[in-house]
């Protein structure tokens, strides 16, 4: 027999001046195989249109739909309401980031800016620019290794989950470290331990990690976040010490 | 870029990597990671005195190097000058972890409401650490200045010390905050560097290293009341058969 769910849901419109944050509470029929991204759906259809939260892929792919479901930031589309006995959900959104309007912050504008700052993107040894040559054969260990890490999907998770990253905005937090180890450990990558001292050798990069492992924690896809982090910070500290 | 993320490095044209900033981390693990070495042997060396006040003189003894003495006894000031050693290696931890503390008032602010938010024990685990620390450097200070300017250890001077100096107060406040930041300490370095990533391991091995320890500690403080309350005045120092 379906029960009766409540949602306790964080409203506030940036844009409008006479707004102010707000709790608000929706009730809901169950169905079997809910998740909190089809309630929130059905809650925007049935009874507010004016709801306002991300979603493209429902899929755990697109990582737009993350947000903080009962105190733990995760993402809606990956959640069932089942999980949650007393039928009581409450849902925030991610901290750290851009408020859009209740529960839709811009990740986008962050990830970029961190892209650009970190210089995240390929770097590659040779400039060579013959389409005609042949690219070199990459080992499967190393192509497995590099997708292992290549599964983030940018959801913003692991930023809203650090404490560290709450009390120094400057701080890159996961989302950046992980990237950076991505293309250390790329054979392409022209980048040597140097270059990216150069990038996360400081106070807001690696070192400023406080290793209180709630990215590790709380990453929708399970990425190695932990053992990631030590080992660019061996790396890094190998490069001075 | 936005206020939000905009931070001094090699794309906004401030200082990027800073030598210091491993050094740092670097230097603060392993004065931790020392201490916390101590902090383990110190507990069972004082613990000795649960099997018997022989045990603990000549424990006390061979501590103080009594195989380079003639007449059989150790030198004070082996203590002394250990002790100075611990409370050089506290000020250097203490000054290179204060990095990590919340020093503004906002700071305090998205601290308190990430963790009011955010559900995440390790986070908590770390507020703890941060807070024990705090207290620490107090009475730290306060333990390792006795020792400096009176150190006469034995089965009977040290009893006198707790029960009639009533140095029972502060070690009583003193055992449960030592253990609770040194352990936890200990486990967060051993993953921020990667020695291990067994992480469920190292967790439990901390909880039961902190029971036991305060178990060990309690009774070993409770030994030395009860010796100190039987000890008639002036205090004889204790001298085997």
């Amino acid at each position: 027999m379906s029960r009766q769910i409540s949602f306790n849901i964080f409203r506030f419109d940036p844009q409008d001046d006479q707004d102010k944050p707000k709790m608000e509470r929706y009730q809901l029929t169950e169905t079997d195989g809910m998740t909190v991204f089809i309630a929130l759906n059905q809650l925007r259809e049935q009874q507010d249109s004016s709801l306002q939260f991300d979603f493209v892929c429902r899929a755990g792919i697109c990582g737009s739909c993350a947000m903080v479901i009962n105190g733990l930031p995760t993402l809606a589309c990956r959640t069932l309401t089942a999980n949650y006995p007393d039928g009581e959900i409450t849902l925030m959104p991610l901290p750290g980031f851009e408020l859009i309007g209740d529960l839709s912050v811009n990740t986008g504008k962050f990830m970029r800016e961190l892209a650009e700052r970190l210089k995240l993107w390929l770097h590659p040894k040779s400039d060579d620019q013959d389409m005609h040559r042949l690219e070199n054969p990459m080992a499967p260990e190393e192509a497995a290794r590099i997708y292992e890490l290549e599964r983030c999907v940018e959801c913003g998770v692991c930023v809203s989950a650090c404490a560290t990253k709450q009390m120094r905005e400057t701080f890159v937090g996961a989302v950046g470290l992980m990237k950076i180890a991505r293309f250390e450990m790329d054979s392409r990558d022209n980048r040597s331990a140097d270059d990216f001292y150069h990038v996360i050798g400081n106070q807001d990069g690696v070192f400023g990690c406080m290793t209180l492992l709630g990215c590790q924690d709380n990453c929708p896809k399970d990425l190695p976040h932990m053992k990631q982090i030590a080992y660019l910070r061996r790396k890094m500290a190998s490069t001075i010490l | 870029m936005s206020t939000k993320t905009r931070v001094p490095t090699a794309i906004n044209g401030g200082p990027f990597g800073q030598a210091w900033s491993a050094r740092a981390d670097g230097l603060q693990s392993l004065a931790g990671i020392l201490l916390g070495a101590f902090l383990l042997v110190h507990m069972h060396f004082e613990a000795s005195i649960l099997l018997g006040k022989e045990t603990f003189f000549h424990v006390v003894q061979l501590l103080e190097g009594s195989m380079f003495s003639s007449t059989g006894h150790g030198f004070q000031i082996v203590t002394q000058i250990f002790s100075v050693f611990i409370l050089v290696l506290v000020v250097v931890h203490a000054a290179l972890a204060l990095r990590r503390f919340p020093v503004q008032i906002g700071q305090w602010r998205a601290l308190r409401g990430f963790m009011s938010n955010i559900k995440h024990k390790d986070t908590r685990a770390w507020y703890w650490q941060m807070i024990t620390g705090f207290v620490l450097f107090f009475l730290v200070s306060a333990h390792l200045g006795t020792m400096i300017l009176n150190p006469e250890i034995g089965p009977h001077l040290s009893a006198e010390r707790v029960y009639d100096g009533h140095a029972w107060l502060l070690y009583i406040v003193f055992l449960p905050v030592v253990l609770v930041h040194g352990i936890i300490g200990l486990y967060r370095v051993i993953l921020k560097w990667g020695i291990s990533s067994n992480r469920p391991l190292i967790r439990k091995i901390a909880q039961i290293l902190i029971i036991y320890l305060l178990c060990l500690g309690s009774l070993s403080l409770i030994t030395y009341i009860s010796i100190g309350s039987e000890l008639l005045h002036p205090v004889q120092p204790f001298m085997p058969k």
